[in-house]
């Protein structure tokens, strides 16, 4: 086989796995310190896309500004849907908080669409198009920027959950009576958690934005996004970070030589496939923490 | 009593159902109503709106002009969101409310459709989508996509390729196509051109909707083709522009369907793309009479159905196009039977009888038959100069044996095994 | 004054064990019995082949889901996959000249083997894994269906479903295929209705409630888990079969995808978990909001002459769908079914009010 293909190809999926790390790395975020799984992160993602295409098209903002302000909106965004709607299902089961999730990604793919339009939004963050040569290998520039934003982000997040509002977070996540109990204020942190992890799923949007366009389709990221947090564990940082790479790496090797020979679309199957081995084989995933049932 | 949140649910809910099932009345005669539930929000969201904008339009510079023979066109437009349950309501209550056509714009939705529109005789236009047999108008005879279906474009495409080479004999044509249905249909066209003009054909297949395509373009930049189609819709086409730019691959010897349009160039990058080729159905721009007509008389009226600058898109002059096939066909009718009860079999009979219609220069010449329903299948290549799509070759048409005999193959077994 | 409750005295076991003890109840489940066996006839052809028609068989479908759900606990969001299966299997069958009685009832058995196949997954984990990898089996199940193309039916990947016999009666129009959905469905709900009163649906409510404690009572989690999704899925092939001949009759791959899925659980959810009622009432809310939402904004924007982009006009439904799903997991998370109970409990007791408990 061809060895610079291969090289190119894992090369290419472990960026574009990383910066489908980011989306995951909010879903871990909320679920890490609330126990919910967030089925609405794709289409936060694509909000914060959208947000800031407005802020750079519509509003004429430059980047440099554009890109802070929404960050910082969709932080508040976050916030709000915590207040607002997570704050009321507290101790319902599991599946009606998917479906509270699924409504709200409904709600948002009919309120973006339908404030800015439907035809595909161009971002540009100034990333020069022309190829970048290693030898045979192509590095596609716009990937290359946009895996190590990711990875640099995603290494910030596990750096900040080592800080002193980490550790609250974490304590949050442990327990949350305890917490309660030692006079940490539970529903701040949660609120906080949902604030970083719309603003992970902004710098998401954003770097796929750039390479696709912001359309309704960025809210499709949350597939990948879920393989990746399974596969590393629903409450590990660090595991997203592993996880994305895997993910990315055989999803890019799916594609490059088991295409061929099936006759097409496995990338598609290959994260569902990581989902099903994972949870039959380490159902916590890589570095999850086992959550033992106590009668 | 308090008012609480379960009042509030049920004043809501009230509310709501009383409005629903409204429809505007419409109480003229001399009117043909056509049905337009499309897909606004979910998969085809990229072409619907300047589609709908551009048939608007037409029909209202129609209609302000005393209509086509002297019939008044309502278009009913609607949203079905590519939900079978929504586009079946719609299609049924359209035609209570005396549709004669109807244009879904959703390939899923027209072939759940088929067999009602068959069973109803109502005109079901698929424009460019549906079932790509429908053109055998004896099989389907109220089916009718009236526009090159995609074995079409793919028959073109290769031979504007064949034109430019002179001889396509060992050179390496590649297809980057969507693995969906849609993206896997225009393969058999090229397998059996490959086999008649001795070029290697090989296919790189993405998932849908195709927003990430990074595996894909470093083999066809490896596999060092002569040709590049790529077949996808939406954000498909942008990735898979942006990906064959970052790869380096040369521009000028890249093609598309023909669903790519001004706001994908845009994305992409203008300048970036230049030498790009398109598959086109329709004059795009505003150079044609009819697209000026349209400028002066409804946009400058203050009657324009979307955003002026939409005006002229790719996809707002397919729209103009499918609505002036359409009222050439009612004109046709009123010729045949100026007093005659609008109905499905009317209109049929009247766009059945279209002799190379040509909207004023706006479209090669369409000739409908009772055999034909595509409409003659001609097209003609265009190529994106950094501004505009450019025209590079006249309006003709190609290898029409072999896309009828695909278009046979399938209709003979809807034939046998349908109603 | 309404629901009658006094003199209601039972004299064997069996009359206690009635379904609708109440006279009032009972007359009002024959009013509607007698109103959708007499629709044909009664209301305008639109409502009955794009409004009850599809009502019925998407009820039947969440019914079948809420068995799964509400009645044994464990979360599917592959149902579309498991009607996908059925549907498929049905059509090549009569495609073949299997008679639709037993291409019906084979397709039942395809979905129910492959689902319990699914169901091997919730011998091993719970609720929210669970849900992601049914999710996975829905997307794998996709893609073997549009890969295959002795499945699928190749490139145009669009079967039409030939015309079909059942028990001799043709299968054909509006009002033979609305009574052939009409019975399913009523056999559906009639089964549903039973079963909790079974030691299945018993063994099942245990394993729901906590499976460990049900196995140190004796109840095989295993057998049950299994058997849930069994009975689940063919129920659900069932009505794919049903949903394909009589509604779509035509049956692509694309008609089956994750959006189905989450319809029929969000039918399941907004209408109660384990109530039968509650899945009449999820249906019809999920199946005609978006209609009606979009039938009331386009009156509405008509009337008030609005100038709304076309754009945003076409999300308004959708924007106040998701909205409408989210307000009521939010205000009400036990249901449409509970909203119904409420009203009920209401007029139980009126004008005493204070008599109520």
């Amino acid at each position: 086989m061809d060895l610079w293909l291969i090289g190119e190809l894992a090369l290419t999926g472990a960026l574009v796995g990383l910066m489908y790390a980011l989306v995951a790395l909010g879903i871990v975020l909320v679920y890490k310190t609330s126990g919910v799984a967030n089925f609405a992160q794709g289409a936060i993602a694509m909000t914060g896309g959208y947000a800031t295409w407005a802020f750079a098209t519509l509003l004429g903002a430059p980047l440099f500004l554009a890109i802070p302000l929404a960050l910082a909106t969709m932080f508040a965004v976050g916030f709000l849907i915590e207040r607002a709607v997570l704050r009321h299902m507290v101790g319902q089961p599991v599946i009606m908080i998917i479906m509270v999730t699924f409504g709200m990604e409904i709600f948002l793919r009919g309120v973006m669409p339908g404030l800015f339009g439907v035809s595909v939004k161009r971002l540009d963050l100034g990333i020069p198009q022309a190829p970048l040569f290693v030898g045979e290998m192509l590095i596609n520039r716009a990937y290359l920027i946009g895996g190590l934003a990711s990875a640099a982000l995603i290494v910030a997040a596990i750096v900040l959950f080592n800080s002193r509002a980490g550790i609250v977070m974490r304590a949050v996540s442990d327990d949350q009576g305890a917490s309660w109990s030692v006079g940490i204020r539970v529903e701040r942190a949660i609120a906080i958690a949902w604030g970083l992890s719309a603003g992970s799923a902004t710098a998401a949007g954003i770097l796929w934005g750039a390479t696709q366009g912001v359309d309704w389709s960025l809210s499709l990221l949350l597939m990948k996004a879920l393989a990746i947090a399974i596969l590393g564990g629903l409450d590990s940082i660090p595991g997203v970070l592993l996880a994305g790479l895997i993910v990315g790496v055989c999803e890019s090797l799916a594609t490059g030589i088991v295409d061929p020979l099936v006759g097409g679309g496995t990338r598609d199957i290959v994260a569902s496939l990581i989902i099903l081995m994972t949870l039959l084989v380490r159902p916590y995933g890589l570095f999850g923490r086992e959550q033992i049932e106590r009668v | 009593m308090k008012l609480d949140r379960r009042d509030f649910l049920a004043g809501t809910a009230a509310m709501t159902l009383s409005a629903a099932g409204t429809a505007p009345a419409f109480a003229q005669d001399k009117v043909v109503k056509i049905g337009m539930p499309m897909d606004f929000t979910r998969v085809y969201t990229f072409v619907t709106a300047e589609y709908a904008q551009g048939h608007r339009d037409y029909l209202t510079l129609i209609n302000d002009s005393g209509g086509a023979g002297g019939y008044k066109i309502l278009a009913d437009i609607t949203d079905h969101g590519n939900d079978i349950p929504r586009a079946i309501e719609a299609y049924e209550r359209m035609k209570r409310e005396g549709a004669v056509l109807i244009d879904p714009l959703s390939t899923p939705v027209a072939r759940a459709l088929v067999p009602r529109a068959l069973e109803d005789k109502i005109n079901m236009v698929t424009t460019l989508s549906g079932r790509s047999d429908a053109a055998d108008g004896e099989v389907f005879p109220y089916v009718m996509p009236l526009s090159p279906n995609y074995w079409t474009q793919a028959g073109i495409l290769i031979d504007y390729f064949r034109q430019v080479d002179k001889d396509l004999k060992g050179k390496k044509i590649v297809l980057v196509h969507i693995d969906t249905p849609f993206g896997k249909e225009p393969i058999p066209i090229y397998q059996a051109l490959s086999e008649k003009l001795g070029y290697s054909f090989q296919t790189f297949p993405y998932a849908p909707p195709g927003n990430d395509q990074a595996a894909i373009w470093p083999q066809v930049r490896r596999a060092q083709p002569d040709w590049v189609i790529f077949w996808g819709a939406g954000v498909g086409q942008t990735t898979a522009l942006s990906e064959a730019v970052r790869n380096g691959l040369k521009m000028d010897r890249i093609s598309s369907s023909v669903w790519l349009s001004e706001s994908d160039m845009e994305v992409v990058g203008k300048d970036a793309c230049k030498g790009v080729i398109k598959f086109e159905a329709a004059a795009g721009g505003r150079d044609p009479k009819v697209i000026q007509a349209i400028v002066k008389d409804v946009i400058g009226k203050g009657k324009g159905a979307g955003p002026e600058a939409k005006v002229g898109t790719s996809y707002y002059n397919i729209g103009v196009m499918m609505a002036a096939i359409v009222a050439e066909g009612v004109r046709k009718a009123a010729e045949k039977a100026p007093n005659g009860p609008v109905t499905g079999p009317w209109l049929n009979a009247g766009i059945q009888s279209i002799e190379n219609f040509t909207a004023d220069g706006m479209l090669p010449g369409i000739t409908v038959t009772a055999k034909d329903h595509q409409g003659g299948g001609r097209g003609r290549v265009a190529r994106w100069d950094g501004a505009k799509f450019v025209p590079q070759t006249d309006w003709f048409a190609a290898n029409q044996d072999l896309v009828w005999a695909e278009i046979k193959k399938y209709s003979e077994e809807f034939k046998k095994t349908g109603k | 004054m309404l629901y009658r409750r006094a003199g209601i005295r039972h004299t064997s076991y069996r009359h206690e064990r009635m379904l609708w003890p109440l006279p009032f109840d009972r007359t009002l489940v024959g009013v509607i019995a007698a109103f959708l066996l007499a629709a044909p006839f009664l209301i305008d052809r639109l409502y009955l082949v794009a409004y009850l028609l599809p009502w019925l068989i998407w009820s039947a479908a969440a019914l079948g889901l809420n068995l799964l759900m509400g009645g044994a606990g464990q979360i599917h969001l592959g149902y579309g996959a498991v009607m996908a299966i059925g549907a498929y299997t049905s059509v090549h069958l009569v495609r073949a000249g299997v008679p639709f009685e037993l291409a019906m009832l084979a397709g039942g058995l395809a979905s129910a083997v492959i689902g319990m196949i699914f169901g091997v997954a919730a011998l091993r984990v719970k609720t929210l894994y669970l849900a992601m990898s049914t999710l996975a089996m829905q997307y794998i199940v996709d893609f073997v269906i549009a890969h295959v193309p002795a499945i699928s039916g190749g490139t145009q990947a669009t079967i039409q479903v030939p015309p079909v016999r059942f028990l001799g009666l043709r299968i054909e129009g509006d009002i033979a295929t609305y009574y052939f959905a009409l019975a399913v469905c009523a056999v559906v709900m009639l089964f549903m209705l039973n079963v909790q009163r079974t030691g299945f649906g018993r063994a099942l409510a245990a394993v729901r409630e906590k499976d460990y404690a049900a196995e140190v009572i004796g109840v095989d989690t295993f057998k049950f888990k299994l058997l849930a999704f069994w009975t689940s899925s063919f129920i659900g092939g069932v009505v794919g079969a049903v949903l394909v001949v009589c509604y779509l009759r035509s049956v692509s791959p694309d008609q089956f995808h994750i959006d189905l899925s989450v319809q029929i659980v969000a039918m399941v959810i907004v209408g109660g978990l384990g109530s039968v009622l509650g899945s009449f009432f999820g249906a019809a809310l999920i199946l005609f909001a978006p209609i009606v939402l979009n039938n009331a904004v386009a009156a509405l924007t008509s009337a008030a002459g609005l100038p709304l982009s076309a754009d945003l006009r076409a999300h308004i439904p959708l924007m106040l769908y998701g909205a409408l799903i989210v307000g009521f997991l939010v205000l009400e998370p036990l249901g449409l079914a509970k909203i119904y109970d409420n009203i009920r409990n209401y007029f139980l007791v009126w004008p005493f009010r204070y008599a109520r408990r």
